[in-house]
C-alpha cells in the first residue's frame, strides 16, 4: 500500500491531494478569481496560495481521514509555471516532508494531467492532447518519454480565450473558458477567423490579435458571434494536430487532459474525429482537468513506486520544464 | 554613498544580515533546507548565503543596487514566514 500527497499551485489554483493505490482519498482545491478584465499575477496569485495552502493542506489530510504518519511520499509541482506561487507551494511540502520524515518527489505539472487522465479513464496507450491556459501539446508515449508531437509556437489555446475574455470583460468565475463555453451556446452564427495549423504545430497569437480588432467594434450579439467562431476555430486546430499525431503513431485512443479539457464542444468535435477514424476518445470532468494536488500525487505514486526520489537540494522549481525532459520509469 | 567605495571590504556592495533564532538546531536546520534550493530570481545584482550555526539561521545578502536588495529580503522574510507557520501548524519534527 502506496500513500502519496501532491502539492499543485503553479497558476491560479491552489490544490492537495491524497492517492493511495489509485484511490483518490481526498482533492480540495481553491482557485485565484480575478475581477473581469483583469489576468493573474505572479506576485497575487502567489499571495493567494500563501494565504490558503495550509488550510487546504490540513482539509486534505482531514477529508482522507489520515495521518501525517501514514503518508509514504511528498509530491510537489517541481514545474512548468509561474515561479513565486511554485516556490510558495514547494516550501510547504519540502518542509512537511522533513517535518514528517517523508521522501520528497519534484513531478513534473504536465505528466501529472498525463497520469491523473491515465488512471481515471483508463486508456491504454493514448494520444494525449493537453490544453489548458498555459500548455498546448499533442503528447504519445513512446521509449520511457511522453513524446511531444506538436505544440503551439506561441500561446497557450487556453490563454487565447483568457485573454479574450479579458478584452471583452466577461467574468472569470469559475473560469473565463467555462463563460465562454455557455455563452458561445446561444450562438448560432459563424465567422471565419484566421486558422492557423503549422504542420503538426498550432499558433494562437494571430487568431487572438484578429479577434481582439473585431471585437473592438462593441455589440454584444457580435460578441456571441465570435465567441462561437473562435471555439469552432481553435477547436478545429486542435483536433487537427491531434489526428495528424495519431495517424504518425497508430493510435486508436485519444484523451483530452487540461483545464480548456473541461469544455464540452471541444470534447463532441473530438468525438466525431474519433468516430470517423474508429477511435476512442477519453476525458476527464472538472475536478480532474482543472489543476488539481491529486494529480500530482498520481503522478508521485507512479515515479516513487519506480524508484524516484528528489533530493531537497535539487527540489528548485523551474518555470521551464519540458514534457519530454522526464524518464517514464514507471512504463515499459 | 560617499564612503561606498571605502565600506563593506571595498566591494561598494550593499550588505544585509539577518539572523533567526529557532528552538532547536533541528529545526534551524528544516528552515535551512526548505529555504535554499530555490534560485534567486533575478540572475545579476545579488546574491546570499544561508548558513545554520547552532540554532540560528543567518543570511547573508551582498546587492548592486537597494532596490534589488528590498525586494529580495521581502521576499526571503515572507517565504520564512511561511515555513515557520507550516513547523508550527505541522511540528514538532518526528524522531529521527
Amino acid at each position: 500500500m502506496t500513500v502519496v500527497i501532491g502539492f499543485e499551485g503553479s497558476a491560479n489554483k491552489i490544490g492537495i491531494g491524497i492517492i493511495r493505490d489509485g484511490e483518490v482519498l481526498s482533492n480540495p482545491r481553491r482557485t485565484y478569481i480575478t475581477p473581469p478584465g483583469q489576468g493573474f499575477l505572479p506576485s497575487d496569485t502567489a499571495r493567494h496560495h500563501r494565504a490558503f495552502i495550509l488550510t487546504v493542506l490540513k482539509e486534505a489530510l482531514e477529508q482522507a481521514g489520515l495521518k501525517p504518519a501514514d503518508i509514504d511520499c511528498v509530491a510537489y509541482t517541481k514545474g512548468p509555471g509561474m515561479g513565486a506561487p511554485l516556490v510558495t507551494v514547494a516550501l510547504v511540502a519540502r518542509t512537511v516532508a522533513q517535518l514528517w520524515g517523508k521522501p520528497l518527489l519534484g513531478v513534473n505539472h504536465c505528466i501529472g494531467h498525463i497520469e491523473m487522465g491515465r488512471l481515471i479513464t483508463k486508456a491504454n496507450n493514448p494520444t494525449v492532447l493537453y490544453v489548458s491556459g498555459g500548455n498546448t501539446q499533442v503528447i504519445a508515449y513512446s521509449e520511457r518519454r511522453y513524446r511531444i508531437f506538436g505544440e503551439t509556437i506561441d500561446i497557450a489555446v487556453g490563454n487565447c480565450l483568457d485573454r479574450f475574455a479579458r478584452v471583452i470583460k466577461i467574468s472569470n468565475d469559475p473560469s473565463p473558458g467555462y463563460n465562454i463555453e455557455q455563452m458561445a451556446k446561444k450562438g448560432s452564427q459563424y465567422v471565419e477567423l484566421p486558422y492557423t495549423v503549422k504542420g503538426m504545430d498550432v499558433s494562437f497569437s494571430g487568431i487572438l490579435s484578429y479577434i481582439e480588432v473585431r471585437a473592438a467594434q462593441r455589440r454584444f450579439h457580435t460578441f456571441i458571434i465570435l465567441l462561437l467562431s473562435l471555439q469552432e476555430t481553435l477547436f478545429s486546430m486542435l483536433v487537427e494536430i491531434t489526428e495528424r499525431a495519431m495517424a504518425h503513431c497508430g493510435s486508436q485512443e485519444v484523451l483530452i487532459v487540461g483545464g480548456v479539457g473541461c469544455n464540452l464542444r471541444l470534447q463532441e468535435m473530438m468525438g466525431v474525429m474519433c468516430k470517423e477514424r474508429g477511435a476512442k476518445l477519453f476525458a476527464t470532468d472538472e475536478r480532474f482537468c482543472i489543476d488539481n494536488g491529486a494529480m500530482i500525487a498520481q503522478a508521485g505514486w507512479e515515479m516513487f513506486r519506480s524508484g524516484q526520489v528528489t533530493e531537497l537540494e535539487d527540489s528548485w522549481i523551474t518555470q521551464r520544464y519540458r514534457t519530454d525532459e522526464v524518464e517514464v520509469t514507471w512504463r515499459d | 554613498m560617499a564612503a561606498a567605495g571605502e565600506a563593506n571590504g571595498g566591494t561598494g556592495k550593499l550588505e544585509f544580515s539577518l539572523d533567526v533564532p529557532f528552538p532547536s538546531s533541528r529545526d534551524a536546520t528544516i528552515a535551512l533546507r526548505s529555504l535554499s534550493p530555490d534560485k534567486e530570481p533575478r540572475k545579476g545584482g545579488i546574491s546570499k548565503l544561508i548558513t545554520v550555526s547552532g540554532s540560528t539561521l543567518s543570511v547573508r545578502w551582498s546587492a548592486d543596487e537597494s532596490r534589488i536588495l528590498r525586494v529580495s529580503v521581502s521576499s526571503f522574510l515572507d517565504h520564512l514566514s511561511l515555513v515557520m507557520e507550516t513547523m508550527e501548524m505541522f511540528g514538532p519534527p518526528v524522531a529521527v
